[in-house]
């Protein structure tokens, strides 16, 4: 209180004129003159900023543009001019002590932004609607994946035909009958005659279709009547009588009286029979069983003879996915739980030199760790080729350098009395991180190897699109081929795979913070004694043994690479710095983050009302109300169970090319991803307050303004900014699949190996992603 | 005999913790250390086992001079010293006979201690020095599931898997209840009396010191303002010792 009055009148004294003009020259000025360093230089740093973007994005993406006597200019100016005048008239209230409206200094940054964000990601949303016809064939295919078929009986009868008549009229109808008995009531006919077919002896009440059979018998059509298919149904006995016109299809071949042609008449019902079973496409997604001979230790147990066949599981797509997911996650623990005490810094502070290893480890954990694990995979492709095993490599690396992280802040965050104790016992350093250190780590370490499991699985589905192994290529292939069922199957079977991994992993940290607190007087087992440890241990060497083939583990590939791998390496290293790449990466990286600006508006938008109705205090606890509660939480991990990128190719189909199928592609999952956060922020809300202002007679509508949207607000909006960082992150790589933005920009030059240009988006995509972390975690640190 | 000769203790940050510290220990006492809140007991009393490096003073013990020996050398003297902190400090998600144990590592190589393997001796030791602080039947939980009082007995135990010479306690007693207090100053009475271990510990209440200590000295400002019996300790010395306000209190 004091101080700010102090504060005050020593503005007092310093002219508010001065002040005004001082920030009218350069905006900012006034306010650094006043004392506001940190005002001073947001205003700066904005008025820059704005400057550029509106420059920069006016000759780019002709953001803003109008014509004013023959000239171009944006109309964007104006609203920096707004600003500006605002950074004056703020330097002038602020040199009298007082403050200026959020309005103007939150309101006119943020309208431009958005501004600038729509034009640079060019929506247009005309196109979801005048183009849902086309897109009804992917929905159609998402509620009937091709993962299970039934075998087919047909049933039919033909009858003959001459197309037209001859002069005078055929007395008998061409030979040819065949299948079942069926007739038609005429010899001879010409397009547009009405005939009228009857049959017998099919099976009781069922619908077919008739087919015209070609002259020759190789081509035939289905009978359509105003454009839909002329159904025939049989009755109890299985009989039929149909009536159609003769199709003009009958008379392509010409329709001269001298030369009629026989042509024929099917009338055709097929029929599902027997049970479901899997299609060849849920072969391919998910295994299949295949014979092999019997091997040979088994003929001399004398089990099998030589002769016979044993059944083998051979493994589909996904579960190559699944093989990767773990592999993966294996390898980061192993390989990021040593490192990580590189990167703490209250270990590395006992050790001669350490601080400046501690930055160094820091510093490339985040470095690797702000480059896409599909990045990874494009540049590992140079080193060990396409396959399995590459994709093994980058999920590898990109989880290394994510976990240890945070292992290492894990780390930092233990509690100094036990080593000071073990120290004060004689014990070494490393018996120190032996027996005062891990034991404190352990649960956590457990808790994010599972969580990096969870999302090593989900980076594992979308792998394959540049290692060509796994489902994500198998996805790039079904869509290449406009195989819209199989895309639909691949994904259910994600979905799938995610879902129960998703629980899996929840369910396991759940345990792990309840901890088990067993009393016992005995000494325990050790674990490799006990019936549960022989279990899992026999269980994790024959997961890893699965893993190990099925991730096509080899070792040798890392010391043969390519031969072009080191000048490929050292191209990427020379980073290419010239204006005209840097241009066109300033650009594409302007769409990345517009890009994902966007998406995650309108999927935290969208996703507002529905956190309320996952929320399990407001739709979870009445009986009447559950099943809401139940399905909107599905349909929500459902949709953030499935990448992004995966997304993309339906927005590419239904509106086209570019950043906004991207942008829309990022909306689905940050709804799915957000309306989690949020309904969490829902059911965190204190009851307490609510009912301490029920209980002064405020009504319901006063008890939401002022006990719940304060308690939600700045959650929210710490989710949004939260979840705005990471849509940068997975914007970087949406350009793969055609979703715009840098990552084709990345895949362009790799494609045309220009890889100093490669190399320059590597380092921007770095640096911007740096930068997002960096600013979200500060303003999110703000608001809590 | 421990004699500590000028120490001084200077932080990083300028505070200077300890000034010209001087004092002598003979073995089989019971020294307690008394003193405001800042005055700096818990840096003496790390000084000595070099928890924290002194700034400038030796600090000798069965003629050695601790302040000159190297790291290695250290883990050779500080697993004679059994050291007790306020806090405990036991490592909360192990096993308290592993808190135990922890005290043998001086003794173990690294390589063995790192695969956890511990001799049949001191897993029997460590059972021992549990069942002496009647704790035998809490081997095998956790450490997190005891109460204070029991957490300080491990913490005790622990330090007597070291098969300590010299016991440094840091206001063993200062997170405990009073009744809970006497009960372990008992057990470090017992060690001084049964052991003949020397015993420094600093105590906040005064009729704890009278109780147990067989010599006191004071810290004010990182100086020792006195040293004697703990009955010398009169309304005078008090007041020097505790500041002109200070009023005597006593527990049970
Ligand atoms: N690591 C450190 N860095 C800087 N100053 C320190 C540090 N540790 C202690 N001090 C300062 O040294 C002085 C003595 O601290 P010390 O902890 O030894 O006091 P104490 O007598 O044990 O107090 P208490 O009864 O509160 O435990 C205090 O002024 C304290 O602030
Ligand atoms: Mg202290």
């Amino acid at each position: 209180m004091a101080q700010s009055a102090n504060s005050s009148t020593t503005h007092l004294t310093k002219s508010p004129t001065l002040a005004a003009l001082l920030s009218l020259v350069i905006p900012g000025a006034g306010q650094l003159y006043l004392g506001a360093r940190n005002v001073a230089l947001a205003i700066f740093v904005a008025s820059v900023a704005f400057i550029f973007l509106i420059g920069f994005t006016l000759d780019n993406f002709r953001a803003g543009k109008i014509e004013i006597g023959g000239v171009e200019t944006s109309w964007l100016w104006l609203l920096l001019v707004a600003f500006w005048l605002w950074n004056v008239w703020d330097a002038h209230q602020r040199a009298r002590g007082k403050t200026t409206t959020r309005l103007f200094s939150l309101g006119i940054p943020i309208l431009l932004i958005y501004i600038i964000a729509w034009q640079v990601t060019d929506p247009n949303f005309a196109r979801l609607v005048t183009r849902f016809s086309d897109v009804q064939i992917i929905f159609n295919a998402l509620i009937h994946p091709d993962l299970l078929t039934r075998d087919t009986e047909t049933q039919a009868g033909a009858t003959t035909i001459w197309v037209p008549c001859s002069e005078p009229p055929q007395t008998a109808a061409p030979e040819g009958n065949s299948g079942l008995p069926v007739g038609v009531n005429k010899i001879c006919g010409t397009v547009g005659d009405t005939l009228v077919m009857a049959g017998q002896g099919f099976h009781p009440n069922t619908t077919g279709n008739v087919y015209w059979l070609e002259y020759n018998g190789t081509n035939e059509v289905q009978i359509r009547a105003a454009g839909q298919p002329v159904l025939i149904t049989t009755d109890a006995d299985g009989k039929f009588t149909v009536s159609f016109e003769i199709p003009a299809f009958a008379g392509r071949e010409g329709l001269d009286p001298t030369a009629p042609i026989a042509q024929g008449i099917q009338a055709r019902f097929t029929q599902e029979v027997g049970p479901l079973k899997p299609s060849e496409n849920f072969q391919v997604l998910v295994g299949s069983i295949a014979q092999d001979p019997a091997p040979g230790w088994m003929v001399s147990l004398g089990l099998r003879s030589p002769t016979d066949t044993v059944p083998r599981f051979v493994p589909g797509g996904i579960f190559v996915t699944i093989g990767l997911g773990l592999m993966a996650t294996l390898i980061s623990i192993i390989v990021a739980a040593p490192l990580s005490f590189f990167g703490a810094r209250n270990v590395m502070a006992r050790v001669r030199g350490g601080v400046i290893i501690y930055y160094i480890a820091r510093g490339v954990f985040n470095i690797v760790r702000s480059i896409d694990t599909l990045i990874w995979a494009i540049i590992l492709v140079t080193w060990t080729g396409l396959g399995a095993f590459t994709g093994l490599l980058a999920l590898s690396i990109h989880s290394i350098a994510s976990i240890a992280k945070l292992y290492s802040e894990e780390v930092e965050h233990t509690d100094p009395g036990p080593v000071e104790a073990v120290t004060a016992t004689g014990g070494n350093l490393l018996q120190n991180i032996r027996f005062a250190v891990i034991p404190q780590i352990i649960p956590s370490f457990l808790a994010y190897s599972l969580l990096r499991w969870d999302i090593n699985m989900r980076s594992a589905t979308v792998v394959g699109f540049v290692s060509a192994a796994g489902i994500g290529f198998y996805i790039v292939e079904s869509i290449r081929k406009g195989g819209y069922r199989e895309y639909a199957a691949a994904l259910w079977c994600i979905a799938i795979v995610v879902l129960i991994v998703d629980y899996l992993s929840a369910y396991w940290r759940e345990q792990i913070v309840k901890n088990e607190n067993k009393i016992s007087t005995e000494p325990p087992k050790p674990f490799y004694k006990t019936r549960r440890g022989i279990f899992y241990t026999i269980l994790f060497a024959l997961v890893f043994v699965a893993s190990w083939n099925l991730a096509q583990v080899d070792l040798g590939k890392l010391f043969e690479p390519a031969p072009t791998f080191v000048s490929v390496l050292s191209d990427f290293a020379t980073v290419d710095l010239s204006i005209p790449v840097w241009e066109q990466i300033t650009r594409q990286l302007l769409i990345t983050i517009f890009q994902a600006l966007l998406a995650t508006t309108l999927g935290a938008l969208v996703a507002l009302p529905f956190a309320f109705l996952a929320a399990k205090n407001i739709t979870g606890r009445s009986a009447r109300t559950r099943w809401v509660y139940y399905g909107t939480r599905f349909i929500l991990s459902f949709l953030r169970s499935i990448e992004a990128i995966l997304y993309v190719s339906i927005f590419v189909f239904w509106v086209g090319i570019g950043a906004f199928a991207g942008m829309l592609a990022l909306s689905i999952t940050t709804f799915g991803l957000i309306g989690k956060l949020f309904s969490e922020a829902v059911e965190n809300i204190e009851e307490g307050s609510v009912e301490a202002l029920t209980a002064t007679g405020a009504n319901r509508l006063q008890s939401i303004a002022f006990a719940i949207v304060p308690q939600i607000v700045p959650p929210f909006i710490s989710y949004a900014i939260y979840q705005w960082d990471i849509n940068i992150r997975l914007a970087t790589i949406i350009g793969l699949a055609g979703g715009g933005g840098i990552g084709q920009l990345f895949a362009n030059y790799v494609g045309q190996l220009q890889y100093h240009k490669a190399g320059a988006v590597i380092l921007s995509i770095v640096v911007i992603v740096t930068l997002m972390d960096l600013a979200s975690a500060k303003i999110r640190e703000r608001l809590v | 005999m421990l004699r500590v000769e000028h120490l001084t203790k200077v932080f990083p940050n300028g505070t200077v913790a300890l000034k010209d510290v001087t004092f002598q220990v003979p073995d089989g006492e019971f020294l307690a250390v008394i003193g405001l809140s800042g005055s700096g007991k818990s840096t003496l009393l790390r000084c000595i086992n070099r928890l924290i490096e002194p700034t400038s003073g030796r600090i000798i013990w069965n003629d050695v001079d601790i302040t000159a020996l190297s790291q290695t050398e250290m883990r050779n003297v500080r697993r004679q010293i059994g050291f007790i902190f306020q806090q405990f400090n036991l490592v909360k998600r192990s096993t308290v006979i592993t808190n135990v144990l922890t005290g043998r590592l001086g003794y173990v190589g690294t390589a063995q201690s790192l695969a956890h393997y511990f001799s049949k001796q001191d897993t029997e030791r460590a059972l021992n020095n549990l069942e002496r602080l009647g704790l035998k039947e809490k081997a095998y939980v956790r450490a997190d599931s005891l109460s204070g009082g029991q957490q300080q007995r491990v913490a005790i135990a622990r330090a007597l898997m070291q098969e300590p010479k010299m016991i440094l306690a840091d206001e063993p007693v200062a997170s405990l209840d009073p009744v809970l207090s006497h009960s372990i100053l008992k057990y470090l009475e017992l060690l001084n009396k049964e052991d003949q271990l020397t015993v420094l510990c600093s105590l906040h209440f005064l009729d704890l010191v009278h109780r147990y200590a067989t010599h006191a000295i004071a810290l004010k400002d990182g100086q020792v303002v006195f040293q004697g019996l703990p009955q010398e300790i009169d309304d005078a010395q008090f007041k020097a010792i505790y500041g002109q306000d200070a009023q005597r209190v006593s527990i049970i």
